[in-house]
């Protein structure tokens, strides 16, 4: 919300401000620091004055031609004292006599123009006649500025224009509502400095019951509208408002309408209080009645537009048709307009709730509705009439003729419902907030001070005995204090937070750290470090992607988000690899130089989908799966630095190995790895099908690691081969070592081992993991291990065998040698190489 | 045959001195000592000596032969210490030349910041708890005091899935789970990644908070105060101090904004400074006491406690603070726009 100093400065007196010499020079930032510092921010100070600091008005004494220049005039101009002052100016439009907004020397003017003493063409120039895009008055503008006759030489041109304002840039809390005011800025300023609010003063307007209006005021939507007051002024002429009224509204970021509109904005910009004049003359059948919306009734609005009304909208409404939409805004239908005679002034108050959804609904944000979410003050209508009557009276005159005050039981004078005591005991803020018990600060008379200041009643405090109570009754207008809670934020907001100690919270118990005990996120841990380890860069990328952009890879998603910030945001990710492809290919792009850059990359983020209707239920179940992966690519050479030659590229049993390092390192037993079948294949056509594998934990498919599909890689236009791994989380850490669990210490043979090494024919469909097997199962129980050491022209497997308890003869690794072959020969058809 | 002998010794170690290599020498030995050496042929020749002159003759000879032998030997070594040395010669190699490095990788930012600020939390007994992304509407805002059609929902602009179901718009929601599950007493952290309908400079629409929760009997909020300056010590230099401005949030009272001194200008605030923008002060955390709606909302009862007062949640009261991940990392990291942290670029991830 903007502020003016000026207006404010009519509330509340700046000399008061504390440790401020010149309150127009320093003022505003002490005022911003005290406001800042009580939570109304103050985000920016703006001096409108801002580049007029040095152009006054000046009158041009002589225009001639310059003599060197025939598009340059040379004039001679006063500001009223002094000698006159030699002007080279280029534009044509002036004549002596003429009222001129002159840039001093030293001017530094809103578009940047710095004015110096200087020559042009020979001739001597004191400052600038200025235009008004010079001043960024327009946009655009023809020859200089002419200021009208009477405006006195040597002004500020800020004054002149009304400019010579600072305004303040409040960033307010949505429990501030009181404050959306200039009366409600200075009540807060008042309560911290010690002063009291000046108010305007204003001839009260007498309420003069239901029989003075010719209407008849009809309450029908029950608590959506609890008060209304109504007056009607007849014999106005409504016409432009007077300067200071336009420029007040405009510095304040409003534009002038005519008086009476711009009175009902000056006071809600004043108090707070939206409040509406409706063209009397338009209101047909004798009453005004607020009641619900029929539904698929239409209303136009002042804006122009027109609404189709759903039902749940309160609406201000004649005999015949809805006039206004409470809290929203005014009706097309019975706007004020020049030729109107008589007024009908409301003010009233409107539910919260109600005017949020229905400006939310038809899209109206107004600044009326802005107050009315927030809440106003429910005891100051008559106030707000008074003012506002009065001051149309006074500017486009006409005379009350009627006005009566409407309102619900619960809004009556006696005992309003807003009215309402806060009571707590007497140690309670000291336990609350944690002050010392012998603090100053907050003291019992410090905190009624500080609770008076801010207009609360303090109807009972303490006093010493320590099972005495505070009973407090906050102001009308303070509908955010509402509990105890409220009440200690007030004291300790006006005392200072910097005045409440630093102390740590007790632990009562023994803190239980599941971030490093609970398997979840110990693993996550240990997997980002084993990876980083591999050389992978941890990314993230946002939750949500294209459509387009899965479709191109085969992909769909089951959520998607109902208001996307654009279609690149539309779809929640099913997987993890269409970020991280599109991760590479974006560094493929960004990359120059003629080698292939490495591309090592891995995420561990959740992945979304249905299986059902994505709704709320139970509270807390939104029928979206969750379910974590952790992903990884990698393309390019296999060491980030060396030689050409050495560097080599990463193929599929780099790819594996980065797989089992994961694995080793957290200790996960049961994954296998095993070929695409054709079903596998047509599953994922984002893999090459023989370069790739699925991860099989158990029975389940935990993974796929692979090469991306070489058909893919030509549409996506792809600039090196991208090996991709996604694995399911929920799966892997199932079968992850838990955290307390250690490995158990085993001893190694004590007694020398045996090796043999086979070089073996055998068909292409033989796997190596499978001779392998074959050869430890025959081997039994001598064979411990068995692998393969080289592929060239056949197979190498070497076995190694073992006794834990004794040393092997010769002829018994013999003996288990030949039924290893036997068994390679019957099972696998492989036969040793001659 | 003396005089034999003294010439064919000293032509021997002079000849001996004089080899270039191990070859040469070598052939020395073989020529002096060698079974036609010409100290052989002369001990051959012993046999016709005077059986007087022979244990003479032969001393001497045998004299020569050692001698011979150990200069040989003495030479042999020299040459084989000049031949390696020459061979190491030979064997330097660049070191300069391009090392077979293996890849370096990276934790995100995100999650370094993350992690240091668990561990800094964890020191003083909070746990971390997670929860889903993807949120009932409930959670997100009712439960935490943000109901349907209140103002304070314009602070958040939510990306919604269908009825109901929203993309959690601050981790808040982890919290209330928190505290329906356990009550008390709650001391949880909450990091994660959460959603807003927002894009610029300073927004993404998706980013990353983390939030913690301290429930328990007496808590006050000095012991807010204490604890956050703690994590502003820890994480930003032990000089930092913090300041607390009110504030609101619907899901604590009292509120504060809280700000760290700038770990930039540390001794003196400069008017240039990049990260502070001059003001000395950088604004990091929201924080407050637990409004006592979220206890009303999580089921604790409002009943008589230990001081018979109503109002008390079963004699709970609790601080919860909240802050945005990105912002600390750019901080930290001097990262100029946030945008950069999740494009993905090796650039900006094998800087960290």
């Amino acid at each position: 919300m903007r502020i003016s100093w000026k207006w404010l400065a009519e509330f509340v007196d700046p000399s008061v401000l504390p440790g401020c010499k010149d309150p127009q020079v320093d003022g505003p930032r002490v005022l911003s620091e005290i406001l800042t510092s009580r939570g109304l921010e103050v985000e920016g100070i703006e001096r409108l004055d801002h580049g007029f600091e040095k152009v006054v008005v000046a009158q041009i004494l002589e225009k001639k031609p310059h003599p060197q220049a025939d598009r340059l005039s040379l004039c001679q101009v006063t500001i009223g004292q002094g000698e006159p002052l030699a002007i080279v100016c280029g534009a044509q439009n002036m004549k002596a006599g003429d009222k001129v907004a002159l840039a001093q020397v030293g001017s530094s003017l809103p578009n940047g123009m710095k004015i110096s003493q200087g020559k042009i063409r020979g001739e001597i120039s004191n400052g600038m006649l200025c235009s008004e895009s010079e001043l960024r008055l327009a946009e655009e503008s023809e020859g200089i500025l002419i200021l009208p006759e009477n405006a006195p030489l040597g002004m500020p041109l800020a004054k002149v224009l009304g400019r010579d304002d600072i305004i303040l840039s409040l960033k307010l809390t949505a429990n501030r509502g009181d404050c959306l005011s200039h009366i409600g800025i200075a009540r807060e300023v008042a309560a911290a400095v010690g002063t009291k609010v000046k108010f305007p003063q204003f001839p009260k307007i007498q309420e003069k019951g239901p029989q003075s209006l010719p209407y008849e005021i009809e309450l029908n939507a029950g608590p959506m509208n609890p008060q209304f007051y109504g007056c009607l002024i007849r014999g106005v002429k409504v016409g432009p408002s007077p300067e200071w009224l336009v420029k007040r509204l405009e510095s304040l970021g409003s534009r002038s309408i005519n008086n009476v509109v711009d009175v009902s904005n000056l006071v809600m910009l004043e108090m707070g209080h939206p409040t509406h004049a409706y063209d009397a003359s338009r209101i047909e059948g004798g009453v005004v009645r607020v009641r619900q919306a029929a539904p698929g009734e239409t209303l136009p609005l002042l804006d122009g537009t027109e609404i189709t009304l759903q039902g749940f909208e309160v609406v201000i409404a004649d005999g015949k048709k809805p006039i206004g939409l409470a809290g929203v805004m005014g009706g097309g239908n019975s706007e004020v307009q020049n030729e109107t005679k008589d007024i009908f002034f409301e003010c009233a108050e409107f539910d919260p709730t109600l005017v949020r959804k229905a400006s939310s609904k038809h899209q109206k944000k107004t600044d009326a509705s802005h107050r009315f979410e927030r809440g106003i003050d429910p005891a100051g209508l008559s106030t707000v009439v008074s003012r506002a009557v009065s001051l149309i009276l006074e500017l486009a005159g006409g005379k009350v003729e009627g006005s009566h005050w409407e309102h619900l039981p619960s809004r009556s004078s006696d005992v309003p419902e807003w009215k309402r005591q806060i009571s707590f005991k007497s140690d309670y803020l000291r336990n609350f907030l944690g002050f010392d018990s012998g603090s100053p600060d907050f003291a019992p008379n410090r905190v009624k001070e500080v609770l008076e200041a801010l207009g609360c009643k303090v109807i009972s405090m303490p006093g010493n005995a320590p099972q005495g109570e505070w009973i407090i009754e906050p102001p009308s207008y303070r509908l955010d204090l509402a509990i105890r809670e409220d009440i200690a934020e007030e004291v300790a907001r006006c005392v200072g937070y910097a005045a409440i100690p630093a102390t740590l919270p007790q632990l009562t118990s023994s803190p239980v750290f599941t971030y490093s005990s609970s398997n979840d996120f110990a693993v996550i841990e240990k997997a980002k470090d084993c990876l980083k380890g591999l050389g992978f860069h941890e990314t993230l990328n946002y939750a949500f992607t294209s459509s387009a952009w899965l479709g191109q890879l085969g992909m769909r998603s089951s959520v998607e988000l109902l208001n996307p910030l654009s279609e690149e945001y539309r779809s929640m990710v099913p997987s993890l690899l269409p970020g991280l492809i599109r991760n590479a290919s974006e560094n493929w792009n960004r990359h120059f130089g003629s080698e292939q850059p490495a591309i090592r990359l891995f995420e561990l983020r959740p992945v979304f989908s249905a299986a059902g209707p994505i709704q709320s239920q139970e509270q807390t179940q939104t029928g979206v799966q969750e379910s974590w992966k952790l992903s990884w690519i990698l393309s390019g050479p296999r060491y980030a630095e060396g030689l050409r030659s050495e560097r080599g590229e990463v193929d599929f049993f780099d790819v594996k190995a980065t797989v089992e390092g994961v694995l080793t390192a957290l200790g996960t037993k049961g994954i296998r790895f095993q070929s695409f079948t054709e079903i596998v294949s047509k599953e994922n056509p984002l893999f090459h099908p023989g370069k790739s594998a699925i991860v099989l934990a158990g029975n389940r498919i935990a993974g796929v690691i692979g090469l991306l599909h070489p058909g893919k890689a030509q549409e996506l236009k792809s600039r090196a081969p991208l090996w991709m791994v996604e694995l399911d989380w929920q799966a892997l850490i199932q079968l992850s070592r838990k955290s307390f669990d250690v490995p158990a210490f085993r001893s190694w043979p004590v007694f020398p081992p045996m090796e043999r090494d086979y070089a073996l024919v055998v068909s292409q469909d033989v796997s190596a993991e499978k001779l392998c097997q074959v050869a430890l199962k025959a081997g039994k129980p001598l064979a411990k291990t068995a692998r393969v050491f080289d592929v060239y022209k056949g197979i190498a497997v070497r076995v190694i065998f073992y006794d834990e308890g004794r040393s092997l003869q010769e002829s018994e690794t013999e003996a288990v040698s030949a039924r290893i072959l036997e068994s390679w020969k019957k099972e696998l058809g492989a036969d040793l190489r001659s | 045959m003396i005089e034999k002998l003294n010439a064919i010794g000293g032509q021997a170690l002079n000849d001996i001195e004089n080899a270039a290599d191990l070859d040469r020498l070598e052939q020395v030995r073989i020529s002096i000592l060698g079974k036609k050496g010409a100290l052989s042929e002369v001990l051959k020749g012993l046999g016709g000596v005077s059986p007087q002159e022979r244990p003479v003759i032969g001393g001497v000879a045998n004299d020569w032969k050692r001698k011979v032998e150990d200069s040989l030997e003495n030479r042999r070594k020299s040459l084989q210490e000049i031949e390696l040395n020459r061979k190491l010669q030979s064997e330097k190699i660049d070191i300069s030349i391009p090392s077979r490095m293996p890849h370096r990788g990276s934790l995100h930012v995100i999650t370094q910041t993350t992690r240091r600020i668990v561990q800094i939390f964890s020191k003083i007994g909070f746990d971390v708890t997670t929860g889903p992304e993807v949120e009932t509407e409930y959670l997100n805002f009712e439960a935490v005091n943000i109901p349907a059609d209140h103002p304070a929902r314009d602070m958040q602009d939510t990306f919604f899935l269908g009825p109901g179901v929203v993309l959690r718009t601050h981790t808040s929601p982890v919290q209330m789970r928190a505290m329906r599950r356990q009550k008390a007493p709650v001391r949880v952290l909450c990091p994660g990644a959460v959603y807003r309908a927002d894009d610029d400079a300073t927004h993404s629409p998706m980013f990353h908070q983390i939030e913690g929760l301290w429930i328990d009997r007496g808590v006050k909020m000095s012991d807010l105060k204490g604890t956050l300056q703690f994590l502003a010590a820890e994480l930003f230099g032990k000089e930092t101090r913090i300041r607390l401005r009110p504030s609101y949030f619907p899901f604590v009272e009292p509120g504060a904004e809280v700000d760290v001194s700038c770990f930039q200008c540390r001794t003196r605030v400069s008017d240039t400074c990049r990260v502070c923008k001059g003001t000395g002060w950088l604004e990091i955390l929201g924080a407050g006491m637990v409004h006592p709606r979220l206890f009303e909302m999580a089921g604790y009862s409002n009943g008589t406690s230990g001081s018979g007062e109503l109002g008390e949640w079963e004699g709970y009261t609790g601080f919860a603070f909240g802050m945005g991940v990105e912002r600390i990392a750019m901080l930290l990291y001097q990262i100029p726009d946030l945008r950069l942290l999740f494009q993905g670029d090796i650039r900006l991830f094998s800087q960290f």
